[in-house]
């Protein structure tokens, strides 16, 4: 699988991993397990998300680098010493809680200064390092409001000034902008990047936003089940998903079935449910035979020109719902022995389309990746 | 047992040893408490069960006359071996003053005995020897019965059912058998009957009363609804022993509601209403109140408005959307409110020691009685434990019913 | 609010009926805590209403009389000497039962709440004979200790409702920031579950001060407390000084009362 390869790749330079899970599983019954087999190396500076669907481990797997939770087996190198039970007060880790954590009790100032009074830093120099991180969030005038009296995404920027204070290597987010509405959320997204960039940070980050992801990180860990199913930049994730998982969360996509028959070079030959002929991308070594899902963006389909080039896949099929979506078209067809094909058009050269009505699209086999099935 | 087997074991082990610290830790926060109610609170509970069935008194005064009356076959008078170590241990008893004590105790179940054995000691202590057969018979034929000296024998046990016995109104005849006892000592059923049913009772009354108000404050506009939960919130607050005073007050022969009755002319003569059983009612209805109608109101707050709405929108009629969607919903409240006014009435104590009449004083009075007055340990202990045994059973449904991590204070 | 503006003329007529029998109802509960007030001004040693002459000498029989002083003295005492220890017991077993760890929670919840189930009679009883074997009947000690256990479900419940409400995270965030786990507790646990910390205090405090059974058997005249004084005086020969003990008693609670409603409002805050 994909990832196990990018596993062994990180694991050739471990002078860059700042954090390394190795075989990590996380159980609270001992029966089912919440994280399951973890293998992930975190490099020195860079900007990791954990994305996946509620329910699918990275939140543990970020609590668990926290010092909130243990390890049930495996071990957890944080700068190359074990830290599994290292609790989290020593781990020296900037934390930014969802829902923020902010004290209700203390004002903002007092808040931002809270981690400066366990490193020994008070006084001028601590009021000088809380004004400086408030400063960086663009907060120096709120210092004496408490919490309460604060917006969201002031808040958000207090919990931020909080966890940077202390100067962390590392700092941690978990969903930080889940309770923010969608303007802020952008507006922030860009400000913690550009602080994560300009502080030479390392970060990892919980979300289930995938847009989330794709905008911020370095490389994206696909949580599902417990395991990560692709470990990868986002532009791979995008356009390389390893499994049908990914392909579906992570976009939209078709996933079509089909069976291998041979090889053109890295292009595996595959038969669809209607006999057609196909060609796509694939990593895979099956040999013939083999089911597979063939996986095509929608917004990788088009109508199909009047050239009949060897390098597209062409199909055939009758419309069922035509939705216009301002800048696009959404055709949903029925094609490929009964399959639901949905393909997004610019809404200029749609014609007049009406269910019912036989279209022929096209995409191109480097868009086309097989599926394990 | 297969490699994944093992595995699972190991793994499931792992889990384990890693929880152990986490809940060690909590545990240890409770565990101050938990040793402090061990101590003050289960340890006199579990005393208490153990005076119920404490029999020390026979064993502590009649030591010699209980290894002589071993070989007794039962049927007849004892021999005078008997009798000689009845004389020796009422010897000294006589000059531990422990003689009183043994009296007491017999008494209990053959009347008269306390006089016997008190005279007995002194004619024992007069005496210039044996043989005693003859003296003691001399002072009563009872000294021969063999139904005193199976009783006696019987008392030399550590443990005795008879307050158990007695406190349920049975009794355990010579020969060993449990019959009903009948008349004038068949005092105890009534008293567990009428607390149950006073108890009933006020629980009835605090649901007609209160489900009502519940439901009014759930509907009232926030300003009055807050004035109205004040009302009720505010005589939880008030001590027990002011309320109660209040109505001592309020119910007495020359009191408020007299006057107000009979400025109303609605009656022309002054009622008698302390101590009696409507006036005891009244008063636990009064305290009792508010318990009934939180957990109620709890209830009803969290069922939406919407609710009544759909009902009628998909034809029910204003009494059939209440009874047939509403009600049903509020039933958890209710049970809890009930299950929560009905246990706290059974224990109830002060208010008919001062509201309530003879014929309205309940188990927790007569424990009282028989601790303060009859210095009867045993008979206190062994109601206390038929009435802990009826708490307990009904606290348990509402365990099961409710849970312990539902009740909230206002 | 009161009426759907859909309510058909009957339903409009009982709705009527059942607001107007609550109010009746909430008269009832109110009420007979306010004719005490009345009478303890009253001048006259009889019960009755309208009072014909105001005064205060129910009042000055009550401050000048020694029994009562040392009641309230020794009520004060048991009171705050359980308070403190009802409270400390009470607040650490909610910190630990409100663990998402804590083994046999339920089990372990309904001995906590016992006492509040348990007849006052047994509790009072049981203490007499069992604390009688160490000497304790008759001592502030005993009382204490069974004012202690009667008070202690009062705080559990209190601080364990407000731990429910209580963002674990914040505590997880004061040890992500450096802090070991007692200075998370007392500069960012503690200050943010005060209220309930102060309520539980405040039940407690009220639980004592107000109970009548336990005390009647487990003290003797030096060590009497101002309920049993008054179930005495009651049960003797209910007298106007009565009237002024337990008008003071009230006023005790209502100022408890809304001492306790600031603080939960400042808690909804």
């Amino acid at each position: 699988m994909n990832f196990s390869q990018r596993r062994s790749f990180a694991a050739d330079k471990p002078i860059d991993a700042l954090v390394r899970f190795e075989d990590v599983k996380k159980s609270y019954d001992g029966v089912n397990f919440v994280v399951k087999d973890l293998n992930l190396d975190v490099r020195r500076g860079e900007f990791l998300t954990m994305l996946g669907p509620s329910g699918s481990g990275k939140t543990t797997t970020l609590m668990m680098l926290g010092g909130f939770e243990r390890p049930t087996l495996g071990r957890i190198l944080l700068d190359g010493r074990p830290v599994e039970r290292l609790p989290p007060e020593k781990r020296n880790i900037g934390f930014v809680f969802q829902n923020y954590a902010l004290f209700p009790h203390m004002t903002v100032a007092e808040n931002v200064a809270f981690p400066l009074r366990y490193r020994g830093i008070s006084g001028p120099a601590a009021a000088a390092k809380v004004r400086e991180a408030l400063g960086r969030v663009s907060l120096d005038t709120l210092g004496d409001r408490r919490p309460s009296q604060l917006s969201g995404g002031q808040q958000q920027r207090v919990a931020l000034a909080r966890a940077l204070v202390f100067e962390p290597s590392l700092v941690l987010m978990d969903e930080p902008l889940g309770a923010l509405d969608k303007q802020l959320r952008e507006r922030m997204q860009i400000e913690i990047k550009q602080l994560q960039t300009s502080l030479g940070i390392t970060m990892v980050y919980v979300t289930h936003d995938q847009s989330e992801a794709l905008t911020m990180s370095d490389r994206i860990a696909v949580f599902h089940d417990g395991r990560i199913q692709q470990l990868a930049d986002p532009e791979t994730l995008y356009n390389e998903p390893a499994n049908r998982f990914v392909a579906s969360f992570i976009g939209e996509n078709n996933t079509l079935s089909c069976t291998l028959m041979g090889r053109e070079g890295d292009l595996g030959i595959v038969r669809m449910a209607d006999g057609s002929t196909f060609k796509a991308g694939s990593s895979s070594t099956s040999g013939t035979g083999a089911e597979f899902s063939l996986s095509v963006r929608p917004e990788s389909i088009a109508l199909a020109g009047s050239g009949a080039g060897t390098d597209v896949n062409r199909m055939t099929g009758t419309v069922r719902d035509v939705f216009f979506l301002g800048d696009h078209m959404r055709l949903s067809l029925e094609a490929l022995g009964g399959q639901l094909v949905t393909a997004r058009i610019p809404a200029r050269r749609v014609g007049p389309f009406a269910p019912g009505d036989a279209v022929t699209l096209e995409c191109n086999v480097r868009d086309c990746r097989l599926l394990e099935a | 047992m297969t490699a994944v087997d093992i595995d699972r074991i190991n793994i499931f082990m792992a889990v384990r040893r890693a929880a152990r610290p986490a809940r060690r830790s909590a545990f240890s926060l409770a565990l101050p408490l938990l040793a402090f109610l061990a101590v003050a609170f289960v340890a006199p509970i579990l005393y208490l069960l153990v005076t119920a069935v404490a029999n020390p008194e026979t064993r502590e005064v009649l030591p010699r006359t209980l290894v002589a009356l071993q070989d007794w076959d039962g049927k007849s008078a004892p021999d005078e071996r008997v009798y000689a170590a009845l004389a020796e241990d009422l010897k000294v008893a006589k000059d531990n003053s422990t003689a009183a004590l043994l009296g007491k105790r017999l008494n209990y179940e053959i009347s008269g005995m306390r006089s016997r054995v008190l005279a007995a000691a002194r004619m024992v202590e007069k005496s210039d020897g044996g043989p005693y057969k003859e003296k003691f018979v001399q002072l009563g034929q009872e000294w021969a019965s063999p139904e005193t000296w199976a009783v006696i024998r019987r008392d030399g046990a550590s443990f005795t059912p008879y307050y158990l016995l007695t406190a349920l109104d049975l009794r355990q005849a010579p020969d060993g058998s449990i019959e009903r006892v009948h008349g004038d000592q068949a005092i105890f059923l009534d008293v567990l009957g009428r607390t149950l049913f006073v108890a009933g009772l006020v629980t009835l009354f605090t649901l007609l009363l209160g489900y009502p108000v519940a439901y009014v404050l759930t509907i009232a506009p926030k300003a009055i609804a807050g004035i109205m939960m004040l009302m009720v919130l505010l005589p939880l607050w008030t001590s027990l022993l002011v309320r109660t005073t209040a109505w001592v007050v309020l119910l007495q022969s020359d009191g408020i509601i007299n006057d107000i009755l009979l400025g109303l002319h609605l009656t022309s003569e002054k009622l008698q209403l302390i101590f009696t059983r409507f006036g005891t009612v009244t008063a636990m209805t009064h305290i009792q109140l508010p318990f009934t109608i939180l957990p109620i109101y709890s209830v009803m707050r969290a069922i939406p408005a919407t609710q009544l709405r759909a009902a009628r929108s998909l034809g029910a009629g204003p009494s059939s959307a209440f009874w047939r969607v509403y009600a049903p919903q509020t039933l958890p409240g209710v049970v809890a409110g009930c299950l929560m006014t009905f246990i706290l009435s059974l224990g109830y104590y002060i208010t008919p020691a001062l509201v309530g009449g003879p014929r309205d004083q309940m188990v927790s009075n007569f424990i009282s009685v028989y601790i303060n007055r009859d210095l009867n340990w045993g008979l206190a202990a062994s109601l206390g434990v038929v009435l802990l045994v009826v708490t307990l059973a009904i606290y348990l449904l509402f365990l099961r019913l409710v849970g312990a991590d539902k009740i909230k204070l206002g | 609010m009161w009426l759907p503006s859909y309510a058909t003329p009957s339903e409009r007529l009982l709705r009527t009926l059942v607001v107007m029998l609550a109010v009746a109802v909430l008269l009832f509960l109110i009420a007979p805590l306010f004719i005490i007030v009345p009478l303890s001004f009253s001048k006259d040693p009889f019960f009755t209403l309208p009072v014909r002459e105001y005064s205060l000498r129910w009042y000055e029989d009550f401050f000048g009389n020694a029994r009562w002083m040392t009641a309230i003295f020794n009520s004060a005492v048991a009171a705050v000497a359980t308070t403190i220890l009802a409270t400390t017991l009470g607040t650490l077993a909610a910190l630990g039962i409100s663990r998402p760890d804590f083994p046999a929670r339920r089990l372990v919840m309904a001995l906590l709440i016992s006492p509040m189930i348990v007849p006052i009679v047994i509790v009072a009883v049981g203490s007499y004979l069992f604390f009688g074997q160490f000497g304790l009947t008759n001592t502030r000690t005993g009382l204490v200790l069974a004012h202690t256990a009667l008070a202690t479900p009062f705080v559990v419940i209190t601080v364990t409702a407000m731990l429910s409400t209580y963002d674990t995270n914040l505590t997880r965030a004061a040890l992500s920031l450096g802090a070991p786990p007692t200075a998370a507790f007392f500069r960012v646990t503690l200050p943010n579950i005060m209220p309930g910390v102060v309520s539980g205090a405040i039940f407690a405090f009220a639980t004592s001060f107000d109970e009548v059974v336990v005390a009647l058997f487990m003290t003797a005249a030096e060590q009497r407390t101002l309920p049993v004084q008054m179930f005495s005086g009651i049960r003797d020969q209910i007298n106007p000084t009565i009237m002024a003990a337990a008008t003071l008693l009230l006023a005790l609670s209502i100022i408890l009362f809304f001492a306790l409603a600031m603080l939960t409002r400042r808690r909804a805050r």
